[in-house]
């Protein structure tokens, strides 16, 4: 039949240019893995988009180091995996993708366990800088002016909402520095609606945060509990932490039904938190994260300074909080493992309570300054 | 959905066109357009395809599913025949007729960039994404058309469109986005996790393309039609930069016909 004949030939012509095309080389320039030879590592190598991390044991000499890098398949990196270098101070590594096109710079730090400052001042912000949008990355500096832990944030995921508000404007992100702190510059946290691009991936709402840790950003859409990965070696052993905040809840409270978009909540104000948990890192669980961080049944935690819900209320001037570590039942600070940086510390701030359940008000605003954590000394124990 | 109306509209002229010819061979028209060697027919007919990048770019995979939904063509089509032995004729047409399609597939390192509302995310997806096109279009298709033998016609020519009812939307799931290019965060959507996209608002309003098709009169007057028509701009307006590569709409349309 001619007719039939007709029809072949015309799907013939649209398959012949409807083929899938040969699969093309790799555009990612990751590092995938990090590791250091002979088991001087006291945690595992913390990687991030282009920041690797070795936290190794005590005594180790980062003068003379060679890490392995497991990259994107098909990516090279300059200088070479098990390059000999003197990481005294941070080095630089480029990591090309195998299709040529890509390249991104790694900063590769070696830190011993010590290196945490006590004191946070939140004079320090340097900017993610990015076409669509800016953003405060807190740091603190120790008494040589270097850096010596960067604050992590959940601005990372913020970003993602894409609102035209965040060019060049640090301060349209839920975590950011201001001028009028108790002294100098404070840190400001502001509970904020996600927009359109939030309500559709259900995270409605962000509360601002400031913690000791990392922000996985690759959890922050699928399960944002995730997200917050906490903790950083400490080998002292804290008393309190003390400090100062001024609070202004949101006018109105919301909660995230299960579809993602927001219900009023009328008469319910909002509440802050702060606190800090001292914790042994464990294999399989040395960072702490949104789902256990205050678990009563993490059996790893050690001490907990939360403050008190009866202060978690609005608070037009600086007010002072000192909060003091409770141990929890049966545990005690091993003093070998104390020295060998086998526990961990994090600090939390958020704006709202119950931020990472996306329950809050937004506008829910937050100020800290001068915070301490009071410790005391391995030789005192 | 005003094209119903359109549709309902056009069925009721046709359907009156059809019952003033079905007097007889007779009527004053007809002999008219007999001695003017004028063909008339009305005709319906199911388009099957999609719109597609040609060819597929390398980001694109697999394509996991496809459902080509059920779009309707009613339409009509006058011809005008030409020379002594009227073996070659002119067409003119005009056609209702919806275009659409589902399709998931498997992308890599995809770009693209979602605008809504002012927000704004940009990146290169790796994973899956499901797409639903629909668009309902008034089609004018002018033809060259050829007599084989008493039976069998070709025809070619082509055509413009005018796109009144359009959707194009979707989301992705089971994979992960680099922010702003392959060097940026990635951000991974597994499980539940999902972002929805709606470019409806982007479709081209005008659309040309080509048409080439067959004609075989089974009966006196009923005769079954294959067209394939070919999108020859994209069905995104220009200024539309989220997907990186031209969708051309190309359809293949199966019906029948009732010549006059």
């Amino acid at each position: 039949m001619k007719l039939l004949k007709w029809v072949s030939c015309a799907l013939l012509a649209v398959s012949s240019v409807a083929c899938i095309q040969n699969e093309p080389l790799n555009a990612e320039c990751d590092i995938v893995k990090a590791s250091l030879p002979d088991d001087i590592l006291n945690r595992e190598p913390v990687i991030e988009n282009d920041k690797v991390i070795f936290i190794v044991k005590n005594h180790i000499s980062v003068s003379s180091l060679a890490p392995e890098f497991e990259l994107t398949p098909g990516a090279t990196i300059e200088p070479s995996s098990g390059t000999v270098r003197n990481f005294t101070t941070p080095k630089k590594y480029t990591v090309t993708s195998e299709d040529g096109k890509w390249h991104k710079t790694y900063t590769v730090e070696v830190e011993v366990n010590n290196t945490i400052n006590l004191n946070y001042d939140f004079e320090h912000v340097r900017q993610k800088v990015t076409g669509s949008y800016t953003y405060d990355i807190f740091y603190e500096v120790g008494p040589a002016g270097n850096e010596v832990m960067t604050w992590a944030s959940g601005n990372p995921g913020y970003a993602l909402t894409g609102s035209p508000d965040l060019k060049d404007n640090p301060s349209a992100f839920p975590t950011y520095q201001i001028g009028n702190g108790r002294s100098g510059k404070c840190l400001a946290l502001t509970t904020r609606s996600t927009g359109d691009f939030g309500e559709m991936v259900k995270k409605p709402m962000a509360a601002g945060s400031l913690f000791i840790g990392k922000f996985d950003i690759l959890n922050a859409m699928q399960d944002a509990l995730k997200a917050t990965k906490f903790g950083t070696p400490f080998v002292n052993i804290p008393r309190s932490l003390k400090g100062y905040y001024k609070y202004a809840p949101g006018e109105t409270f919301f909660e995230a039904d299960s579809k993602g978009n927001l219900v009023e909540v009328p008469g319910k104000v909002d509440k802050f938190n702060i606190y800090a948990v001292f914790f042994e890192a464990v294999k399989g669980m040395e960072m702490l994260d949104g789902y256990n961080v205050l678990s009563a049944d993490n059996p790893n935690i050690v001490a907990v300074a939360e403050i008190n819900d009866a202060d978690r209320v609005a608070a037009g001037e600086w007010t002072s909080f000192n909060i003091p570590f409770v141990y929890r039942a049966g545990k005690d600070i091993d003093p070998q493992k104390l020295i060998d940086g086998k526990y961990s510390i994090t600090i939390v701030f958020s704006s709202s309570i119950d931020g990472d359940y996306f329950s809050g008000a937004p506008g829910s605003t937050l100020l800290i300054d001068e915070v301490s954590l009071v410790c005391l000394n391995q030789d005192e124990l | 959905m005003n094209i119903k109306r359109y549709i309902l509209t056009f069925f009721t002229a046709a359907a009156v066109a059809f019952g003033a010819s079905a007097q007889g061979d007779t009527t004053p028209g007809l002999v008219w357009s007999t001695l003017h060697a004028l063909d008339y027919e009305v005709f319906a007919g199911v388009n099957i395809g999609g719109a597609s990048p040609i060819p597929l770019p390398a980001e694109i995979r697999s394509i996991d599913s496809y459902n080509p939904n059920l779009n309707l063509q009613l339409g009509a089509k006058a011809t005008k025949w030409l020379g002594k032995d009227k073996k070659w004729g002119i067409g003119l047409g005009i056609i209702f007729e919806s275009k659409g399609m589902k399709t998931k597939a498997t992308v890599k390192n995809y770009g693209m960039e979602i605008i809504q509302e002012g927000s704004r995310l940009k990146g290169n997806w790796t994973g899956r994404v499901q797409t639903r096109y629909s668009s309902s279009l008034l089609t004018l298709p002018v033809t060259a058309n050829y007599k084989i033998n008493s039976r069998l016609k070709v025809s070619a020519g082509p055509y413009i469109g005018i796109a009144m009812n359009n959707s194009f939307d979707g989301y992705v799931y089971e994979g992960y986005l680099r922010e702003n290019d392959p060097t940026g965060n990635k951000v991974s959507f597994e499980g539940d996790s999902r972002a929805a996209y709606d470019f409806s608002d982007d479709i081209r309003t005008f659309q040309w393309g080509a048409q080439a098709g067959v004609s075989w009169l089974a009966f006196r007057h009923l005769s079954v039609n294959a067209n394939l028509t070919w999108g020859c701009n994209g069905i995104f307006k220009s200024s539309f930069k989220t997907i990186t590569f031209t969708m051309y709409p190309i359809y293949l349309n199966l019906g029948f016909g009732y010549a006059f």
